[in-house]
């Protein structure tokens, strides 16, 4: 819980309504964002992300299994969130559950695409290695280090890193004897293969506060807004996913603008986020 | 920009109640990637018909049922009462919601546990437009059961629970009219059943409060260029307005049997 005074709300209320916040930055201007590649080597991949106080790590985890009846040619991805109770006290025991089930539901919701696996950002079904038979199950994993509002997009940006990052093993399939069994697999422990990333899309929560909205609000920011809606975009400008936070209703026209404008700073967040990964990239070859 | 409904009468047959002798296609889909008969023979932009009553159980404050196909929900409302002890003061109401599967509301028993995050989306929907100060220091339970899943679940348990708060005399801003789209290709299929849910590509779900025509909850899933988008939104609200009109005649109807 923020604490704040009458005053302070009103001034972070009216800093946004005249275009500038409290820490000086304008409406739609993101903190600085930094990236780490590579931060857990028990890990197929992974990426630290940074937004002011916003510390989040993804976690990305690679296993064998079998493809779905209803799916025989694609593989499966999970994702779960964990906030941890240094972020928070109110994090410990139970506590934390409730918002980390939105979070991952969220994630899961802007990430993953349709039933059907139409839309995902992850192509399903390069995860395949024998169809119907065998795939790998990805497990991306999301901790919360450090919360100071923003979680749903710091994750977000770190899940893209962190795939980015990701290197799954390449696997030799053993000559086949029988239709019915389980092929023999070898993984390899030297030759990876890496995931083609450019179509995650990134994730833009646009909090109204007022009648303004603003990017990557801070926790202050956030107990002061109406309601926040997050919306992820691929590169193409397609909406990938989309959720409503917050209990105050919206006009649909406003929800339409909100859209245009996510789509406007999500542009500049992916090429941000890009640069910042490729650095994150070049950083951990050389050490 | 979208438009308010009452400049785009543009009548789509949501809610019309159907003629089951029809078998031909709505003239919409004239394009040639329509393949595609929806398993109750209703046109792609028609909604199954919806069925309130109020009063299905007797020991809470309110309830409702609601039948739109095979889906079958039954919500009942609890208080304002007493907030839990290890609750801290608050000088507006609480809200809880539940939202539950019996063990055998879908084809095979007990897959209704994958549906974790509909309390939480109930709840985002209905606090928006309820008055919660009217209640301080109390807490009003929203239990939802789900007898028959036939898709579109939460759309029919969000509407179900508006029309029980309705009858347990909780003071809203409007009653919360939901509906959800499912995208099959390119095409856009209004109320989806179970069926068609698992085969789609996409999905938006809307529940809005059509009187003041503002949007309480909205959740969108796959791949959606803006004018789709825009185009499914518009459904979903005309949708919502017609069937937050059905919502209130029940209630209506509710209230003049007590009178006589």
């Amino acid at each position: 819980m923020v604490g704040l005074s009458e005053g302070e709300k009103e001034f972070i209320k009216g800093g946004i309504a005249q275009d500038l916040r409290s820490d000086g930055r304008k409406r739609y201007t993101y903190r600085p964002i930094y990236v780490e590649t590579g931060v857990i080597p028990q890990a197929n991949g992974s990426a630290r992300v940074r937004m002011g106080s916003t510390d989040v790590i993804a976690s990305v985890k690679a296993e064998l299994g079998r493809p779905s009846a209803m799916q025989p040619d694609k593989g499966k991805v999970a994702i779960f969130v964990d906030c941890s109770p240094t972020a928070e006290p109110t994090f410990e025991g139970r506590g934390g559950e409730e918002l980390s089930a939105e979070l991952s539901s969220a994630l899961q919701r802007c990430l993953l695409g349709g039933k059907s696996g139409a839309g995902a950002g992850i192509d399903l079904s390069s995860l395949v290695v024998v169809e119907g038979k065998v795939c790998w199950d990805l497990y991306i994993d999301g901790l919360v280090i450090s919360s100071d509002g923003n979680l749903l997009d710091a994750l977000g940006a770190a899940i893209k890193a962190a795939l980015s990052n990701t290197g799954i093993p390449s696997v030799h399939v053993a000559a086949e004897a029988a239709s019915d069994e389980q092929p023999e697999v070898d993984i390899s422990d030297e030759e990876f293969l890496q995931f083609d990333t450019s179509g995650v899309p990134v994730i833009t929560t646009l909090t109204k506060v007022g009648k303004h909205y603003i990017v990557d609000a801070t926790l202050e920011e956030e107990s002061q807004m109406s309601s926040a809606v997050s919306i992820s975009i691929n590169r193409q400008g397609h909406i990938c996913g989309m959720i409503k936070r917050g209990g105050v209703g919206l006009d649909p026209s406003v929800i339409l603008d909100m859209i245009s404008v996510a789509n406007f700073v999500s542009r500049q967040l992916m090429d941000k986020l890009d640069s910042e990964i490729a650095a994150a990239e070049a950083d951990e070859e050389e050490s | 920009m979208a438009a308010k409904p009452s400049t785009t009468t543009t009548a789509k047959a949501t809610y019309s109640p159907i003629d089951p002798t029809r078998k031909t296609r709505p003239p919409i889909f004239s394009g040639s990637d329509v393949d595609w008969l929806r398993p109750d023979s209703r046109g792609f932009h028609q909604c199954r018909p919806a069925f309130f009553r109020t009063g299905a159980v007797n020991s809470a404050s309110g309830s409702a049922y609601a039948e739109f196909g095979n889906t079958k929900v039954i919500v009942s409302v609890f208080g304002p009462r007493e907030s839990k002890k290890a609750m801290m003061y608050s000088n507006i109401g609480r809200l809880n919601c539940n939202v539950s599967y019996t063990t055998f509301a879908t084809p095979i028993r007990g897959q209704g546990s994958d549906h974790k995050d509909f309390s939480s989306m109930l709840h985002k929907a209905l606090e928006g437009a309820i008055i919660l100060e009217t209640f301080p220091k109390t807490t009003v339970d929203v239990f939802a059961l789900v007898l028959e899943s036939g898709g579109s679940d939460l759309p029919v348990v969000i509407s179900c629970a508006s029309v029980a708060l309705a009858d347990a005399g909780i003071m809203m801003y409007d009653l919360v009219a939901s509906v959800s789209v499912s995208c099959l290709g390119k095409n856009l299929l209004i109320d989806p059943v179970l069926e068609e849910e698992s085969y789609q590509d996409g999905s938006l779900m809307i529940a809005c409060m059509p009187s003041r025509y503002e949007v309480t909850q909205l959740t969108v899933t796959g791949e959606w260029s803006t004018p789709h988008f825009n185009e499914a939104m518009q459904l979903c609200l005309d949708a919502s307005a017609k069937l937050g009109k059905i919502m209130r005649s029940c209630l209506k109807e509710a209230a003049s049997d007590e009178q006589e």
